[in-house]
C-alpha cells in the first residue's frame, strides 16, 4: 500500500509530514506567522519520538540559515521554514548557502512584505529570492506542499544539481486551510529519496574543509557563478526524472507547469500558487459562458521553466499574467519573466496582458476574474497588451475612502 | 591617453602614488582617473593602481589591460605570478622597478619584458627621509617623470595628497625634496606609443562540472601556518634580549602572530610568518627590537 489513507490536514501540517517522511536529521527553527505551526509540529515529533531529527531554536532566521547551511554541509539533511520578515531577514545568507553547494530544503509560507504589516499571503517575499539560486517550487494544495518537499529534497540533493530548494505554500489559504491529503507510505519514500550522501561535502574533525572561500580578479568569482547557474538549469532535467519515479510510486504526476484546459483555448490566465484554484474554477465560469479559455499555473519559478512557458502558450490569441506580486515602478515580476521568454517566437501571443491581484491577501472575486477575461479578450482582438491593471474594486475603494474619511475626521475632528 | 599601472605592497604608497600622478596631470590641464584595487585590506598584501591621463574623456575604467608605463614598488612582486606585475607588457612597455640593481644587473637576474629603468628608492627614502615604509612620494615622482609631467606639477601634487593623508607640513616638504631628487635622478626610457588593435578573443562556453569541482571550497585543514610572507619584507625587526623587560607589548601588537612567547618569558619572532611592518619595532618601549635591512642573503 503505497499511501495511508486519506486524512484532513492543513498545508503547514503538510509541510511537516513530508519532512517527516523525508526523514531530515536537523531542524534549525524560529518561528514567524503564518508558519510557526510547521515547527511546532516537528518540535513535537521530534519530542515525542516519531521524528528522529534534532531540533534547534535558533536566534533569528539569519541565524536559521546559517545553521541550516552549515548542517547541511556536514551531510545532515535538513529542513527548516519561515516567511516573509524572516526570509528577508536571513536574505544575505540565502545567496551564501547557495554558494556553498549545500542542499537543503526551506518552506517559505509566503506572506505580503512589510510596510505596511500584514499577514495574509502574497509572493513579493518569495520572489524576491529568485536571483538567490534556491531552487523555487510552488503549490497550489496541501496534497502538493506534501509531494513536493520529497521531490524537492530529491532534486536538491541530485549531483547535477546540489542546490538548495524552496518550496512555497500561501499563508492562510493554504498553510491553515485544512483539505483531504493522502500521506504517503514511509517505506515507499525511501525508494523514491535515497540516503543523503553528498561526494563534495561531509565536514568531520578529521576531514577539514573551508566552504564559501574568498576570491578575487572575478574570474574565478564568475566560474563558480557560472556552475550555480548551470547546476540550476539541470533542475528541470532532473525534476522530470523526479517527477515520472514519483508517479509510478504515488500515483501523482507534477509537471514544471500545470495547464488546465489549455489545449483548446483562446486565452490563457497564467497563475501561480493556491489561487490558481480560483482560477480554475473561473475558466470553468467562463467556459460555461462560451469564452474559450484556460489557465497555466506556474509551478517551477526556479530554474525558469522556458520551455514549457513557451510550449503552453505559443498559438494563443492573448495571455493575461496575475501576478500575486508587484515591482513598483515596473509592474507585475513573472509578466517580465514571461515576455522575455516568449520575444522571438513568431507564434507569440497577439496581447500579452498583466494584471496585478490578491496583493496583501486580497480577495480575487469572480467579477474580478470575469474583468481579466474580458479585458484580455478585448486585448486580443486589438492585436495590444495592456497593464499593469491593478485589481482594485469599486466597492473597496469606496471603503478605502471612508477609511481615510474617519482618520481624517479623528484627526481633525471635523 | 598615457596608462600607468602601480604595483605595491599594501602601505608602500602604490594607491597615494597613483594619485600624486593624476592630481599633477589634472593640475597641468589633463583629464586625469585613477584607482586602486586590492583584496582584503592587509599591509605587505600586493594589490595595484591605476592612472589614465588624456585630452579628451577617458572612457575606460579599472584594469589597465595595455599599460604604457609599470611602476613597481616592490621587487619581489616580479615574481609573485598573483601580482601580475607582465600583464600585458610588451617590448615597448616603460617597466620602472625600484630595487638596489641597475637595469642591466636586473635584466640578467629576472627575465623581463618591457623597458627596464631602476631606482633604488627604498634606500633613497632611508638615507634621505631617515624612514622605511611609504615611498608615495619618490614613486608618484619617478613615474611622473617617466610619463613627461613637469616637476612642479609633482612637487604640488605631492603637497596635495600627503595633504591629504593628514601628514604634518615638514614632512611633506621633507617628501617634495626627495622627490625632486629622485624626479631629476631616475634614468630616463623614452615612451613610445602605437595604435593597437583590438585583438579578439575565444569565448569559452562552461560546462557543468560535478560539485566537488564546482564548489568554492578547500578540502585541506587549516594552512595560514605554512603560508610564509616572509618575502614581504623590506626589513626585518630583530631582538636584543638583553634590552628586552618582557612586557610582551610586541607579541601582542603583532597583526600576523609572528611573534610567540617562550617558556623564559621572553619574545621569539618567527620569521617565515613575520611581514616587516615593524609594529613591535614602534610599541617596543626599552628600544629592544632593533631593524635590519633584508638583502637577498638574509631574506629566505
Amino acid at each position: 500500500m503505497n499511501q495511508i489513507d486519506q486524512m484532513m490536514m492543513t498545508g503547514n501540517l503538510a509541510a511537516a509530514w513530508g519532512a517527516r517522511l523525508a526523514d531530515i536529521d536537523y531542524v534549525p527553527a524560529f518561528p514567524i506567522t503564518p508558519q510557526t505551526e510547521i515547527v511546532e509540529t516537528l518540535a513535537k515529533w521530534c519530542s515525542e519520538g516519531s521524528l528522529n531529527a534534532r531540533f534547534v531554536t535558533l536566534d533569528s532566521e539569519h541565524s536559521m540559515m546559517t545553521a541550516a547551511g552549515a548542517a547541511a554541509a556536514t551531510g545532515a539533511r535538513v529542513f527548516t521554514a519561515t516567511s516573509s520578515q524572516g526570509l528577508l531577514h536571513a536574505f544575505e545568507v540565502l545567496y551564501t548557502v547557495v554558494g556553498w553547494r549545500v542542499p537543503l530544503v526551506l518552506v517559505n509560507v509566503s506572506r505580503a512584505v512589510a510596510s505596511p504589516i500584514t499577514l495574509e499571503p502574497d509572493h513579493n517575499d518569495v520572489l524576491a529570492a529568485r536571483d538567490t539560486g534556491f531552487v523555487q517550487i510552488h503549490a497550489e494544495t496541501c496534497q502538493e506542499v506534501l509531494d513536493s518537499i520529497l521531490m524537492a529534497y530529491r532534486i536538491a540533493e541530485d549531483p547535477r544539481v546540489c542546490l538548495p530548494a524552496i518550496v512555497n505554500l500561501d499563508g492562510f489559504i493554504l498553510s491553515f486551510t485544512r483539505e483531504p491529503v493522502m500521506v504517503p507510505n514511509p517505506e515507499m519514500v525511501k525508494q523514491f529519496l535515497p540516503p543523503f550522501r553528498p561526494a563534495h561535502l561531509g565536514f568531520k574533525a578529521s576531514a577539514p574543509h573551508a566552504l564559501g572561500t574568498a576570491v578575487s580578479g572575478g574570474a574565478t568569482y564568475s566560474y563558480f557563478r557560472h556552475q550555480l547557474h548551470l547546476a540550476s538549469i539541470n533542475a528541470l532535467g532532473v525534476h522530470d526524472v523526479a517527477a515520472i519515479e514519483f508517479e509510478r510510486l504515488f500515483g501523482r504526476r507534477y509537471n514544471v507547469v500545470e495547464g488546465y484546459r489549455l489545449e483548446d483555448a483562446e486565452d490563457v490566465l497564467v497563475m501561480t500558487n493556491a489561487y490558481a484554484s480560483k482560477g480554475k474554477a473561473a475558466v470553468d465560469k467562463a467556459r460555461e459562458e462560451g469564452r474559450k479559455v484556460g489557465l497555466l499555473r506556474l509551478r517551477m519559478i526556479r530554474p525558469w521553466p522556458a520551455d514549457a512557458v513557451r510550449h503552453a502558450l505559443i498559438g494563443k490569441r492573448a495571455v493575461a499574467v496575475l501576478d500575486q506580486n508587484l515591482s513598483p515602478g515596473q509592474g507585475g515580476i513573472l509578466f517580465q519573466e514571461i515576455a522575455a521568454c516568449l520575444y522571438h517566437e513568431p507564434l507569440r501571443p497577439r496581447a500579452l496582458c498583466s494584471f496585478i491581484g490578491g496583493l496583501g491577501g486580497k480577495n480575487i472575486s469572480e467579477g474580478e476574474f470575469l474583468a481579466i477575461f474580458e479585458q484580455t479578450a478585448e486585448a486580443g482582438i486589438r492585436g495590444n497588451g495592456i497593464g499593469p491593471v491593478l485589481l482594485y474594486t469599486e466597492a473597496e475603494h469606496r471603503e478605502m475612502e471612508q477609511l481615510q474619511f474617519l482618520a481624517h475626521e479623528l484627526k481633525t475632528g471635523r | 591617453m598615457l596608462a600607468i599601472r602601480f604595483h605595491g605592497r599594501g602601505g608602500q604608497g602604490a594607491k597615494t602614488a597613483s594619485r600624486i600622478v593624476g592630481t599633477a596631470a589634472f593640475l597641468e590641464g589633463f583629464v586625469a582617473q585613477d584607482s586602486p584595487i586590492y583584496g582584503a585590506e592587509r599591509r605587505g598584501a600586493p594589490m595595484a593602481a591605476f592612472t589614465r591621463i588624456a585630452k579628451e574623456p577617458i572612457r575606460e575604467r579599472g584594469l589597465i589591460a595595455h599599460p604604457d608605463v609599470v611602476v613597481v614598488a616592490d621587487a619581489s612582486l616580479v615574481g609573485d605570478p598573483a601580482a601580475k606585475v607582465l600583464e600585458g607588457v610588451d617590448a615597448t612597455t616603460v617597466l620602472f622597478v625600484n630595487s638596489p640593481m641597475s637595469a642591466e644587473q636586473f635584466s640578467a637576474e629576472v627575465s623581463v619584458v618591457g623597458r627596464l629603468t631602476t631606482l633604488n628608492l627604498t634606500e633613497i627614502a632611508l638615507q634621505r627621509l631617515g624612514k622605511r615604509g611609504a615611498i608615495s612620494a619618490l614613486l608618484g615622482a619617478v613615474a611622473g617623470r617617466l610619463i613627461g609631467l613637469h616637476q612642479v606639477s609633482i612637487h604640488e601634487a605631492v603637497a596635495r595628497e600627503l595633504a591629504e593623508l593628514g601628514l604634518p607640513t615638514s614632512v611633506i616638504e621633507q617628501n617634495q625634496t626627495v622627490a625632486k631628487y629622485c624626479y631629476e635622478t631616475v634614468p630616463i626610457v623614452a615612451l613610445e606609443t602605437r595604435p593597437r588593435r583590438t585583438v579578439p578573443v575565444a569565448l569559452h562556453t562552461p560546462t557543468y562540472e560535478s560539485p566537488t569541482r564546482g564548489t568554492a571550497g578547500i578540502t585541506v585543514g587549516p594552512n595560514s601556518a605554512i603560508r610564509s610572507v616572509g618575502g614581504w619584507r623590506a626589513f626585518r625587526p630583530v631582538l636584543r634580549p638583553d634590552l628586552c623587560n618582557g612586557c610582551w607589548l610586541c607579541f601582542a601588537n603583532c597583526p600576523e602572530g609572528a611573534i610567540t612567547i617562550k617558556p623564559d618569558g621572553r619574545p621569539a619572532i618567527y620569521y617565515p610568518h613575520c611581514k616587516g611592518c615593524l609594529d613591535c619595532v614602534e610599541v617596543c618601549p626599552t628600544d629592544a627590537l632593533t631593524v635590519e635591512q633584508e638583502t637577498a642573503a638574509t631574506n629566505k
